[in-house]
C-alpha cells in the first residue's frame, strides 16, 4: 500500500521545465535518496509527492491511489523540512502533539503517544522546555518526531542535513538510518551529498536539470555509472575522464589517450562492445591507480594535494586531467612525469558524443 | 589579535578620561537637553501650577501670576463631580470599545483576503490605503456632506426603500454616533489591515506547510500558528489605534461638533470647548493633566506586556 509510483512525472514553471518525464518505483519499506545538483528536479519531485505543487504530466500513486487532487493534508506523508520548521512559540510537547491535535485524537491517547515518541527520541526531560532556542540536533529530532508520531507510510525528508556542521551530520547519518529501520516507512530523501546518499540510502536516485539519469544500489552507482555525469558526479574526487580514441590492436580496444599514451588493452566484455575508431572517454576511479616504473599512462604532475589520510595528486591538463588518490606518503613532486597503471577490470568507457556508457557491468 | 592589542591600550586610557568625557558628553548633549527640558517639562510644571489655580486668559493677570488665584485641589474636587466630563470620558472609551475592534476585524479579515497573489492585488492594495491618506479633517467635511438629509447616503437608501428617505443622521443622537463611528472606521481600517498584512506576510511558509501536512485545516492553522506567530504585531496595532482613538477629534468635530447636545462629544472635544468657548483654563488643565496620567499608565502596561510576548515568544 505504501509503495511509491512516480509515472512520467514532469512539471514546467511557466517556460522553464524543472523536471521532465521521471519513471521511479519506490518500493514498501525502501528507503530512496534522491541525489543531484541544485536546479535538478530532486526537491521539485518531493513536493509533488508531497502534494505542495501540482504536477503539469504524469502521475502519482500511492500503492493503487491515484494522488491526483489529494491535499496534502490527507496525503498522509510526513515531511521534514530543511529548516525543519519547528513550531518555535511552542513547546516541544505542543510540537509533537500538534498532528495529533488537529486531527482530533483524544487527550489520554495523545498524551501517551507524545510520551512514546519523546522517550524514543531521547526527548523526554525536554517535553515542557519552548521549542525556540533548542540546538540543530535536538531541533531535527524533534522535527522528525513530530512526523513520525503520525505515523505516516511515507516519509520525505528534504536535505535535513544540511544545516548541521560536518561532526554532527556523522552522527545524524548514522541516527537517520537507525530511525528508518525501527520506523519502517517508505523514506524518500532529497539531497545533494552524496555521502549522505551512499551512506543511508537502499536505492540511490541521480537527477541532473530535470532527468532522472541513474537508480540503483550506492555501489552499483557507484561502480557503474550509466553516464559520465553520474561518473563525475559521484565519488570525492569524480571518475577521471580521459577523451580519446579506439583503436583495435591484437584481438583487444585500446584506447590512444593523445599525450599520455596508449591504454591497456580494455577486458574482454569492453572490447566486445566498443566499436574501432570512436571518439570515448575512458573512466577510472581515483582510487584505481597505482605508480608503476614499468608501462603506464605518462602525465605530468601539476599539484599534490594533502588531505591527512590521504594524497590527491593532480596530473594532467584540460581533455587528459587526472586525480589520483593514493596514501599519505606518495613520493611525487610537482612537474615529475610519472607513470599510471590503472587496473583494466574498473575502467569503464563512455561515449564521447552523447556520454552514455558503453558496455554493461563485468 | 590585532583586537586584542587595541583593547589593552585602550582601557587605562579610557580611566583616565571618564569625568572630561563625561562633561564633553554633557555639553554636547545640552542643547537637545534644553529643548526637551522647553518642549516637554516645562509646558507640564505650567500645566500642573495652572491646574491649582482659577486662572483664566480673561483675568487680566499673566500666567505666572496665578498663584493669586490658588484654589488648591478644587480643580480636582469639581472634576469629580462634573457629569459632562465623565459622560465624554464614558463616550470616547465607548468609542473606542467599537472602532477598534470593528477596525481590527475587517483590517485582519482585508489582511486574510490580500495574504496570496490574486490579479488585481496590487491595485486594489493601493485603492484600499487611500482612506488613510485623507486629512482627517477633509474626511470630517466628505462624511458630514454624505450624511445630510439631501446627501447621497439617503439618496441611496431611498434607490432600495423604493421612496424619498430623509434621514436628518447628524441631528439625531444616536443616528449621529453612528455616523461618526462610521467615519472612523473608514479612515482607520486601512491602517490595522496594512500593519495586519505585514504581520500575515511574516509568517513562515514552511510552518503552515508543515502543519497542513500534519492535517492541521484552514481554521487550525490559523488559530494555531497565524495568529500566535502574530501576536507582537496585533498589540502593536492595536496599541496605536487605541492610543490614537483616545484623542480622537477633527473628524467627529467638522461632523457634528460634538452634538447634537453632547451626544458625540468625546474627551478632546469637551477639552476643545470648556477651553476655547468657557475659557476656564485653569479647570482645563486639570483635566488634561488627568486624562495624561491615565493614558500614560495605560501605555506603559501596554508596552510591558508587549515586551513581556516578545521575550515569551
Amino acid at each position: 500500500m505504501t509503495a511509491i509510483h512516480l509515472e512520467n512525472l514532469g512539471k514546467t514553471f511557466g517556460s522553464f521545465t524543472a523536471l521532465k518525464n521521471m519513471n521511479l518505483e519506490i518500493a514498501d519499506g525502501e528507503f530512496v535518496a534522491l541525489l543531484g545538483p541544485s536546479g535538478c528536479g530532486k526537491s521539485t519531485t518531493m513536493n509533488m509527492i508531497a502534494g505542495m505543487i501540482d504536477p503539469s504530466e504524469g502521475a502519482i500513486r500511492f500503492g493503487d491511489r491515484d494522488m491526483r487532487g489529494v491535499p496534502m493534508s490527507r496525503r498522509g506523508v510526513g515531511f521534514v523540512f530543511q529548516n525543519y520548521a519547528i513550531f518555535t512559540h511552542m513547546t516541544v510537547y505542543e510540537n509533537l502533539a500538534y498532528g495529533l491535535r488537529a486531527t482530533g485524537v483524544a487527550k489520554a491517547q495523545r498524551d501517551r503517544r507524545v510520551h512514546d515518541m519523546a522517550e524514543f527520541l531521547h526527548l523526554t526531560p525536554l517535553l515542557k522546555k519552548p521549542s525556540a532556542g533548542l540546538s540543530v540536533n535536538i531541533l531535527q529530532r524533534l522535527a522528525i518526531g513530530r512526523s513520525a508520531i503520525m505515523e505516516p507510510a511515507i516519509f520525505l525528508l528534504d536535505e535535513p542535513l544540511s544545516n548541521v556542521d560536518a561532526a554532527f551530520r556523522a552522527v545524524m547519518r548514522t541516527e537517520l538510518k537507525h530511525l528508518q529501520r525501527e520506523f519502517r516507512q517508505t523514506m524518500v530523501y532529497v539531497t545533494h551529498d552524496q555521502l549522505e546518499a551512499m551512506t543511508m540510502a537502499d536505492r540511490i536516485a541521480v537527477m541532473d536539470h530535470g532527468k532522472l539519469l541513474q537508480v540503483g544500489t550506492p555501489i552499483d552507482v557507484y561502480n557503474n555509472p550509466s553516464s559520465v555525469f553520474v561518473a563525475g558526479f559521484l565519488g570525492s574526487p569524480g571518475m577521471n575522464l580521459v577523451k580519446g580514441r579506439s583503436v583495435e590492436a591484437g584481438g583487444f580496444i585500446r584506447v590512444d589517450l593523445g599525450e599520455a599514451g596508449m591504454s591497456t588493452p580494455l577486458p574482454a566484455h569492453l572490447s566486445a562492445s566498443v566499436p574501432e575508431g570512436a571518439s570515448v572517454f575512458y573512466g577510472f576511479r581515483p582510487e584505481h591507480c597505482e605508480l608503476t616504473d614499468g608501462e603506464g599512462l605518462r602525465l605530468p604532475v601539476t599539484f599534490v594535494e594533502r588531505i591527512g589520510a590521504r594524497t590527491i595528486v593532480h596530473m594532467g591538463s584540460d581533455g587528459s586531467a587526472v586525480k589520483c588518490v593514493f596514501d599519505n606518503r606518495v613520493p611525487v613532486r610537482n612537474g615529475e612525469v610519472v607513470s599510471l597503471a590503472i587496473d583494466p577490470s574498473n575502467v569503464r568507457v563512455f561515449d564521447a558524443e552523447t556520454g552514455a556508457a558503453i558496455g554493461g557491468a563485468n | 589579535m590585532t583586537a586584542d592589542i587595541l583593547e589593552a591600550k585602550a582601557e587605562p586610557v579610557e580611566h583616565e578620561d571618564t569625568r572630561d568625557s563625561r562633561r564633553l558628553g554633557f555639553s554636547l548633549t545640552l542643547p537637545a537637553q534644553l529643548l526637551i527640558l522647553f518642549i516637554a517639562v516645562f509646558p507640564i510644571l505650567m500645566q500642573i501650577y495652572i491646574s491649582l489655580t482659577d486662572w483664566s486668559p480673561l483675568d487680566g493677570i499673566s500666567w505666572w501670576q496665578a498663584h493669586q488665584l490658588w484654589n488648591g485641589f478644587a480643580n480636582y474636587t469639581d472634576l469629580v463631580a462634573d457629569d459632562r466630563f465623565w459622560s465624554a470620558l464614558w463616550r470616547t472609551v465607548l468609542v473606542m470599545a467599537i472602532c477598534v475592534p470593528a477596525e481590527f476585524l475587517l483590517g485582519l479579515g482585508l489582511a486574510i483576503l490580500f495574504v496570496d497573489n490574486f490579479p488585481g492585488r496590487g491595485f486594489l492594495y493601493s485603492v484600499l490605503l487611500v482612506p488613510m491618506m485623507v486629512v482627517p479633517a477633509v474626511a470630517g467635511y466628505m462624511f458630514f456632506m454624505l450624511f445630510q438629509s439631501g446627501g447621497p447616503v439617503n439618496d441611496i437608501l431611498s434607490f432600495f426603500y423604493g421612496a424619498p428617505v430623509t434621514i436628518a443622521w447628524l441631528s439625531d443622537p444616536d443616528l449621529a454616533f453612528f455616523a461618526v463611528i462610521a467615519s472612523d472606521i473608514w479612515q482607520w481600517t486601512p491602517l490595522m489591515f496594512l500593519i495586519l498584512l505585514a504581520g500575515m506576510v511574516g509568517v513562515p511558509e514552511d510552518q503552515l506547510r508543515a502543519a497542513t501536512l500534519l492535517g492541521a485545516s484552514w481554521t487550525t492553522r490559523f488559530r494555531t500558528i497565524v495568529l500566535p506567530r502574530m501576536k507582537t504585531i496585533i498589540i502593536i496595532a492595536l496599541a496605536i489605534r487605541v492610543i490614537e482613538n483616545f484623542k480622537v477629534f477633527d473628524n467627529f468635530y467638522i461632523m457634528t461638533g460634538g452634538g447634537p447636545g453632547v451626544a458625540t462629544e468625546t474627551i478632546s472635544i469637551y477639552i476643545y470647548k470648556v477651553t476655547q468657548q468657557e475659557l476656564i483654563w485653569g479647570y482645563v488643565a486639570a483635566v488634561a493633566l488627568v486624562i495624561l496620567i491615565s493614558l500614560s499608565v495605560v501605555s506603559a502596561f501596554a508596552i510591558k506586556r508587549m515586551s513581556q510576548s516578545r521575550e515569551a515568544g
